[in-house]
């Protein structure tokens, strides 16, 4: 039984052995890749990433970091009516925004809105637009 | 993604290398630079579980963050270290001169290769966006939130995708935050590849003494190298860290039932309340572990159950402030919302669960063939008249299958079969911790398979 206990190791060491030393080539050469890919990448996309899947315009967002105090308040608006839009953009582009633009906080009460494609005209508050994508994309200020 | 927040990076992964170097003092000790160097991935573990404990209680409480509390808790810690030195002199092992096996043939080829795994890995973080889901939905989110507010923001952690999920990654990457600089999400990544560089200097480090290089090198690289690990193991989210900090517990479990070092089982002990305040899923890790560990030591139980059972209690006595955190806020989610007992109204899923989960671990796409290895070398070690580790490890895989299999029978909102789509079925991520077990136990079992003992006895 010794023998054959000391014959299944020696086979799992070599089956060990030679799985990883193929799998180490395949992994560096995919890693490789990747790590081509990122650096190929450019500042937006790099820093925009998982949101690349569903924010259809990045100066919205950049946008709102600009006008938007750190200390400050906003409210996603979502709606169907953004041309270019992914099947993720109207349900998570809130979560998204929250992510990117802390230390500003969502506020349903909030004095900036950002409307990705919403009906402004529904809005439940005068705003006005203070920056417009064009594509249905728009940051308002709400009217105290 | 600067220079700065590369070095900012370094220095906090270098202070927490610090605490837990600080811990290995009190409880064992080095006889050498050279015995310190070989311990030096296991301190660093030490140190991110102590450290990551401390800072997650520090938070619940109330104690504001910020990079002063931060140096403040690493440097009270190391102090706490320091004083306990004299009363756990009794638990430090006589460090003699033991069979060190030295910069062998093996260790240098096959120690090359693992660097080049880890530099491939360094690349491919250095410039990473953020684009794991659950990373940027509530991992990092929460991280930021204690970043920018100083603490357990009471709106963000409401809010948040799974607000019961514990925060001590969230708390150390925002203590990375504090070093780096800024919020950098993208040298964030490279966290990870310190979290993986020091599970495998860990595992050698403590390996190293008891078991022949041989067996020790080639599973640690198929398992770095594993399609799943070498493609995940980056993303700025808690599944590997808490793979890691469980099979390191498990490993020192392991070597504690075999050589009955008591500091092996202390050292066990932060780590295990760390994967408990790491995910959800640490309370049914650190269970199976522990009955594992139990059932492995029942010939020796007057001695060990008593200690298995004083670890267990003191770790999970620190996991204990954040459920009072999140249910006195109403939190809920850590359980299926059917509850944890109405298996028996969904009997259908039972063996679609169970297939899911087999399924998912002998996938080669996934982990190779690092699962069926596990097994054949438990069979080795029972065929060649070892017990304890065989037992131990049998009755680990059983158990975190067990647990895996309720998991995906349990939350009827997870979809079956198995699918590799994370956010249909998380199986994917949750098998990792078994994959990632077996470089650290594997090694051991075919030790023991082929010298028919357990384990040496002048190894501490």
């Amino acid at each position: 039984m010794r023998r054959l206990a000391r014959a299944g190791v020696a086979a799992c060491v070599l089956v060990a052995i030679a799985f990883g030393l193929v799998q180490l080539v395949v992994s560096v050469g995919r890693l490789g890749d990747t790590a081509e890919t990122n650096a190929s990448a450019n500042y937006d996309d790099r820093e925009f990433a998982g949101g690349n899947s569903l924010v259809v315009d990045k100066r919205a967002l950049y946008q709102a970091r600009a006008l938007i105090p750190e200390d400050g308040t906003y409210h996603v608006v979502a709606g169907p009516s953004v041309e270019g839009a992914t099947e993720l953009t109207e349900p998570y582009i809130d979560q998204y925004a929250r992510y990117f633009l802390m230390p500003r906080r969502p506020d349903p009460e909030a004095e900036w809105i950002i409307c990705y494609g919403c009906d402004r005209a529904g809005l439940e508050r005068a705003a006005v637009v203070v920056w417009d994508g064009g594509n249905g994309i728009s940051i308002l200020e709400a009217q105290r | 993604m600067t220079v700065r927040a590369l070095l900012g990076l370094t220095a906090f992964n270098a202070f927490l290398l610090g605490v837990g170097v600080a811990t290995l003092a009190a409880l064992r000790g080095w006889r050498s630079w050279g015995d310190l160097a070989r311990c030096a991935g296991l301190a660093y573990f030490l140190g991110v579980s102590l450290f990551g404990v401390v800072l997650t209680v520090a938070l619940i409480v109330g104690v504001p963050f910020s990079m002063a509390s931060v140096l403040l808790i690493g440097v009270a810690l190391s102090a706490v270290a320091f004083v306990l030195r004299a009363p756990l002199a009794s638990w430090r092992p006589s460090l003699s001169p033991s069979r060190e096996h030295g910069l062998g043939a093996v260790t240098f080829v096959f120690g090359v290769l693992v660097v080049v795994c880890m530099e491939a890995l360094f690349r491919a973080g250095r410039l990473a966006g953020l684009s794991a889901w659950d990373a940027w939905a509530f991992w990092v989110p929460k991280a930021k939130a204690i970043y920018f507010f100083g603490g357990l923001d009471e709106q963000f952690f409401r809010e948040l995708v799974n607000p019961t999920y514990p925060p001590l990654l969230p708390a150390l990457e925002a203590s990375a935050f504090h070093f780096m600089g800024s919020a950098d999400v993208v040298t964030l990544h490279l966290q990870f590849w310190f979290l993986a560089c020091g599970f495998a200097a860990a595992v050698v480090g403590l390996l190293a003494p008891r078991v022949s290089p041989i067996l020790v090198w080639p599973f640690l690289l198929l398992v770095l190298t594993a399609p799943r690990v070498a493609g995940r193991n980056l993303d700025p989210q808690a599944d590997f860290l808490l793979d890691y900090l469980f099979a390191l517990a498990a490993l020192l479990l392991a070597l504690w039932l075999v050589e009955h070092e008591t500091w092996l089982l202390a050292a066990a002990c932060p780590l295990m309340a760390a994967a408990l305040l790491t995910k959800r899923e640490g309370l049914m890790l650190v269970g199976c572990v522990v009955m594992a560990a139990l059932v492995a030591s029942w010939r020796d139980r007057r001695y060990a159950w008593p200690r298995l059972g004083l670890v267990t209690a003191v770790a999970l006595a620190a996991a204990v402030p954040w459920r009072i955190w999140f249910s006195s806020r109403e939190l809920t989610g850590e359980l299926p919302s059917a509850g944890a007992l109405a298996l028996f109204d969904n009997l259908d899923r039972a063996w679609p669960a169970f297939e899911s989960v087999v399924m998912t671990l002998f996938d080669y796409d996934l982990w190779l063939l690092i699962v069926p290895l596990a097994l054949a070398a438990i069979v080795l070690g029972f065929v060649a008249g070892a017990r304890i580790v065989p037992t131990f490890a049998l009755a680990l895989y059983a158990l975190v299958t067990t647990g895996l299999t309720w998991v995906l029978w349990a939350f009827t909102e997870l979809e079956l079969p198995f699918v590799q789509d994370e956010g249909v079925n998380p199986i994917v991520r949750l098998s990792a911790s078994l994959v990632v077990t077996s470089a650290a136990l594997v090694p051991l079992l075919l030790d023991a398979a082929w010298r028919g003992a357990d384990g040496r006895e002048d190894t501490p």
